[in-house]
């Protein structure tokens, strides 16, 4: 990859393109975790499986225009669809992964108080399941997608859903058998609660059933930092994983508002206080890459060694980080390009040179994207790197990538999909009212 | 057919005198068992041997009925049909032919099968074969002890009376360590000689009445993780107790054992809470293997939460004694002070540590400032300890407005505090001016003292020269200052400095992100 890098640098910088990706490379890395069992270290994602599931299958969504066969075959998704619904909650929720999915004698009591059966292990109901699995089951929708959430429970979700907010908007993971909300008040579970809210019409029909969206916002709100940035929760440290998700949370509110055409970005100002300061925040994340340096020095360290631009040329790549004075990673450059695209900002990110630190530096020669430099890949960068690709390309598209759609963070062609099932879905709810 | 011969007698075949049926060989040493048995085979069957080797015909007439004779009587029965003076005769001929009347069975080739390492057992030498027979009686023995173990548990279970003695049966727990010693001890033979893995908790008497829940699979599901052995069938254990609900201290050492191999499991965090609320445990053991779990695995999130549940378990019995929250904060310090060394920005220590300090009311513990104030001073860049200092100043409930946002301005917070914070900034500044942390911090502060910008001019223009005299002349210490720069100008309505700084950084300074510097030029139109 260092010849790469050289023969890149002596060539045309500024072409932003250059050097294309290789999707056929990225296509094989995606097959084999398609295919084949995840090695054994990934055991710590058990519980995050319908995650890693939705990596991989929106990974092969993404490269489908690279492929003249289709690489999820009509056979796979109609049998993926129904592992999916085996996950489903039979009171509400999925569950992460077959290891939470009890025999169904275990999942329901009957409780005198209600004189109706409730779940009787309510903590295998995961939020993050929940929105990997609707996002999952969009993915796998067959024609122009209209079933695709056919088998869902609807309301029951919904009523789980509400049930997992707190007094002060924040959403917690699971529901315990006390009826405790359990989970930290992190900000990825509010981007989730978003996703599930509008694949599943919660703004739509019965309002009994959605939860408190204006809390939720206020909460959202308290996260912007001193810096500009997006915390976990209020007064943490900014971080641009959770920027995102605080944007994208409120880029689905948005998505659901019925008055979006009087009042566009309502949510997205209610809840920034300082988009300025916020996008700031972002770009702020980006910074020229050095490769490490052979005196011994902490990387870190390395860096500040050479913070100012030492010449007026823009840097051959350049890496994000998601917080200040930290490593670049691959993963942040998603992150970041994806909540400056929601802000409507993605063009003052520097292309060129932020695919190029992926592509040269953490892409791995069997495909797949790693963490950092020269490191194994995993799921996770091996999508957040396509993501990164694909969103910064904006409408144009990357060449070889599906267009994307950074709210839900999946191919524009799934998420156009996932707007008819939730037409066909609830056609029944609106034509009640 | 006859069967292929095996082992050191084949070798010696050329050496035998033909029909020589009861000359007595010196059998040359047997070097492995099947080599052992085969001699012994011989030995009993020695007209056999030459009818395998040479052909029926090569036998004299006298050894071809001794042959068919042994035949008859060794593999039918029907020497009774025969008539008595028939029977007569053969047994005669028999005993004057003084050959052994029962023979071995013919040794197999498969007979002894293949070890562990694919080994044929056949090959073993006299003394290996010693040695593996042993441990196959040891298994047989622990065996039926075990099968002992279980009826004396079914009776102790259903409090059966000994016959003899009258007493009612029972298991101590020195049977059951005793009856878990044999389990592990067969499962470590079984492993040895069949190279069969079997699992702990299969092992453990202790878990017998458990039905593990195995994970139902199908073909072609997602993510599917090649789990290592004793994971899958811990879940399985793990599941079985988790929906009976059963809390009980085999259930609690389970729960390690998941979370060793899976710290993101995010149920088995609640059911051990659940467990340890049912068995009253000492929130001081759980801290304490808590601690260990936190320094194997730094990155874990579901730790921290546990840790801030038993916090908020533990706390209201402590809330009127100020002394054990003193030495419960100094204890809690401690451990993170030691886990922040490894990973001075562990997003989930510093979250756990903010939540501490709201719990315990640690705003003016001098530790907690101190410490910060230490972590700044050893690696000024440390964004997460000038985060947790931004919270410690402007959180502290004695000199703030309850839920300010960061962001907006706090009459609240005393002037004097502004003035220390602004002066400790510009210090840390001076150390690495390229560092963003404290220019960020330098804002906030601003902002909430609501300063103007306009405040820190001087400060800020002391990190540029000659902006915008020539590449020669200009010199620009900071990115950061110029951009504070840019915005201090714009306050003071010096709208064409301001435009200078963002286009300097855009041209030269802060090549990356030159459109951003572009953004704000036109944001300064706006």
């Amino acid at each position: 990859m260092t010849a790469t890098a050289t023969a890149t640098a002596t060539a045309t910088v500024a072409a932003v393109l250059d050097p294309p990706l290789d999707t056929a490379r990225h296509i094989r890395y995606w097959q084999r975790c398609f295919r084949s069992l995840l090695p054994h270290h990934y055991t710590s994602n058990d519980s995050i499986r319908l995650t890693l599931g939705f990596f991989i299958l929106s990974a092969l969504d993404l490269l489908s225009p690279s492929s003249p066969t289709p690489l999820i075959t009509s056979e796979d998704r109609s049998q993926l669809r129904a592992w999916i619904l085996r996950l489903q909650h039979p009171h509400g929720g999925f569950c992460g992964s077959p290891h939470h999915a009890l025999p169904d004698a275990f999942r329901s009591r009957f409780d005198p108080d209600t004189k109706t059966y409730v779940a009787r292990d309510p903590e295998n109901a995961n939020i993050a399941a929940t929105g990997f699995a609707l996002l999952c089951l969009g993915v796998l929708a067959e024609g122009d997608g209209s079933h695709s959430l056919r088998g869902v429970d609807r309301v029951r979700t919904l009523t789980w859903l509400k049930r997992l907010q707190r007094e002060d908007g924040s959403f917690g993971e699971v529901l315990t058998d006390d009826g405790r909300i359990s989970g930290g008040r992190d900000m990825r579970f509010c981007y989730i609660a978003a996703i599930i809210r509008w694949v599943l019409g919660g703004a739509e029909g019965d309002k009994a059933l959605d939860f408190d969206v204006d809390a939720l916002v206020g909460h959202i709100r308290r996260a912007q930092t001193f810096d500009g940035g997006t915390s976990e929760s209020s007064t943490h440290e900014s971080h641009s994983g959770y920027a995102y998700c605080a944007v994208a949370a409120l880029a689905l509110l948005d998505a659901s508002d019925p008055d979006s055409s009087a009042t566009p970005n309502r949510y997205i100002h209610a809840g920034i206080p300082s988009i300025p300061a916020l996008v700031h925040f972002l770009v702020s994340r980006q910074f020229a890459y050095l490769d490490p340096s052979d005196d011994g020095k902490e990387e870190e360290e390395h860096y500040h060694d050479i913070a100012l631009s030492l010449d007026n040329t823009i840097p051959l790549m350049a890496g994000f980080n998601g917080r200040l004075n930290k490593l670049p990673d691959t993963c942040y450059t998603w992150w970041n390009s994806g909540a400056l695209s929601l802000l409507g900002e993605q063009q003052l990110i520097n292309r060129g040179p932020a695919r190029r630190f992926i592509l040269e530096k953490t892409q791995h020669l069997i495909g797949g994207f790693a963490k950092h430099p020269d490191g194994p890949p995993d799921v996770y960068h091996a999508y957040m790197g396509l993501a990164a690709l694909a969103n910064m390309a904006g409408a144009e598209g990357e060449p070889g990538l599906a267009k994307f759609d950074p709210r839900l963070c999946v191919s524009v062609d799934t998420a156009t999909k996932m707007v008819k099932a939730r037409e066909t879905m609830l056609r029944p709810v609106i034509d009640a009212e | 057919m006859p069967a292929k011969n095996k082992g050191g007698n084949s070798k010696a075949k050329e050496a035998e005198p033909k029909q020589q049926v009861s000359a007595e060989q010196p059998p040359k040493e047997a070097q492995t068992i099947r080599e052992f048995v085969w001699q012994q085979y011989w030995s009993a069957n020695p007209i056999h041997k030459i009818v395998e080797e040479q052909g029926l015909d090569s036998l004299s007439p006298a050894d071809k009925q001794t042959y068919l004779n042994l035949e008859l009587v060794r593999n039918t029965d029907k020497v009774k049909y025969l008539s008595k003076k028939s029977q007569r005769e053969l047994w005669k001929q028999l005993s004057e032919a003084n050959v052994p009347l029962r023979g071995a069975p013919r040794p197999r080739d498969d007979q002894w099968g293949r070890d562990k390492k694919g080994r044929d057992i056949g090959d073993y030498t006299l003394e290996e074969y010693a040695v593996y027979e042993q441990k196959k009686s040891r298994i047989s023995e622990l065996d039926l002890e075990s099968t002992f173990f279980k009826r004396n548990r079914d009776r102790a279970h259903w409090e059966t009376k000994n016959a003899t003695t009258g007493e009612v049966y029972i298991i101590t727990e020195d049977d059951v360590r005793a009856e878990r010693g044999r389990r592990q001890e067969m499962a470590a033979l079984r492993s040895e000689l069949y190279g069969v893995t079997s699992n702990p908790y299969v092992n453990d008497p202790e878990w017998d009445d458990v039905v593990p829940i195995p994970q139902e699979e199908p073909e072609g599901a997602i993510a599917a993780i090649s789990y290592a052995e004793d994971y899958a069938e811990a879940m399985g254990y793990l599941r079985a107790v988790m929906a009976v609900k059963e809390h009980t201290p085999r259930c609690l050492r389970l729960t390690e054992h998941i979370i060793d191999l899976n710290p993101a499991h995010y149920t088995v965090w609640l059911y051990r809470f659940d467990i340890m609320k049912a068995l009253n445990i000492p929130i001081a053991d759980e801290i304490e293997w808590l601690n260990e779990v936190s320094l194997e695995h730094l990155k874990n999130y579901q730790i921290w939460h546990h840790r801030q549940l038993l916090m908020d378990l533990h706390y209201p019995a402590l809330q009127s004694d100020e002394d054990a929250i003193a030495a419960l904060a100094a204890d809690e310090h401690g451990f993170l002070t030691e886990i922040l060394e490894k990973d001075t920005k562990n997003y989930h220590v510093w979250g756990y540590r903010q939540y501490l300090v709201r719990k315990l009311g640690l705003w003016d513990s001098a530790d907690e400032l101190r410490s910060v104030e230490l972590m700044i001073s050893k690696d000024v860049r440390n964004n997460s300890a000038w985060s947790h200092r931004f919270f410690l100043v402007f959180g502290n409930p004695k000199q703030s407005t309850p839920d300010s946002l960061s962001m907006e301005h706090d009459p609240k917070v005393p002037a004097d505090i502004i003035d220390r914070e602004v002066s400790y900034t510009q210090e840390k500044i001076s150390l690495a001016p390229q560092n963003q942390s404290p220019w960020n911090y330098l804002r906030g502060v601003l902002v909430k003292g609501g300063r103007p910008v306009g405040s820190v001019r001087e400060f800020a223009e002391s990190f540029i020269t000659s902006l915008g005299e020539g590449e020669d002349k200009e010199q620009v210490r900071s990115t950061h200052a110029l951009d504070l720069l840019a915005d201090i100008y714009k306050e003071a309505g010096e709208k064409e400095k301001a435009d200078l700084c963002l286009r300097r950084l855009g041209e030269r300074w802060d090549r990356i992100r030159e459109a951003y510097w572009e953004y704000r030029r036109r944001k300064l139109e706006e």
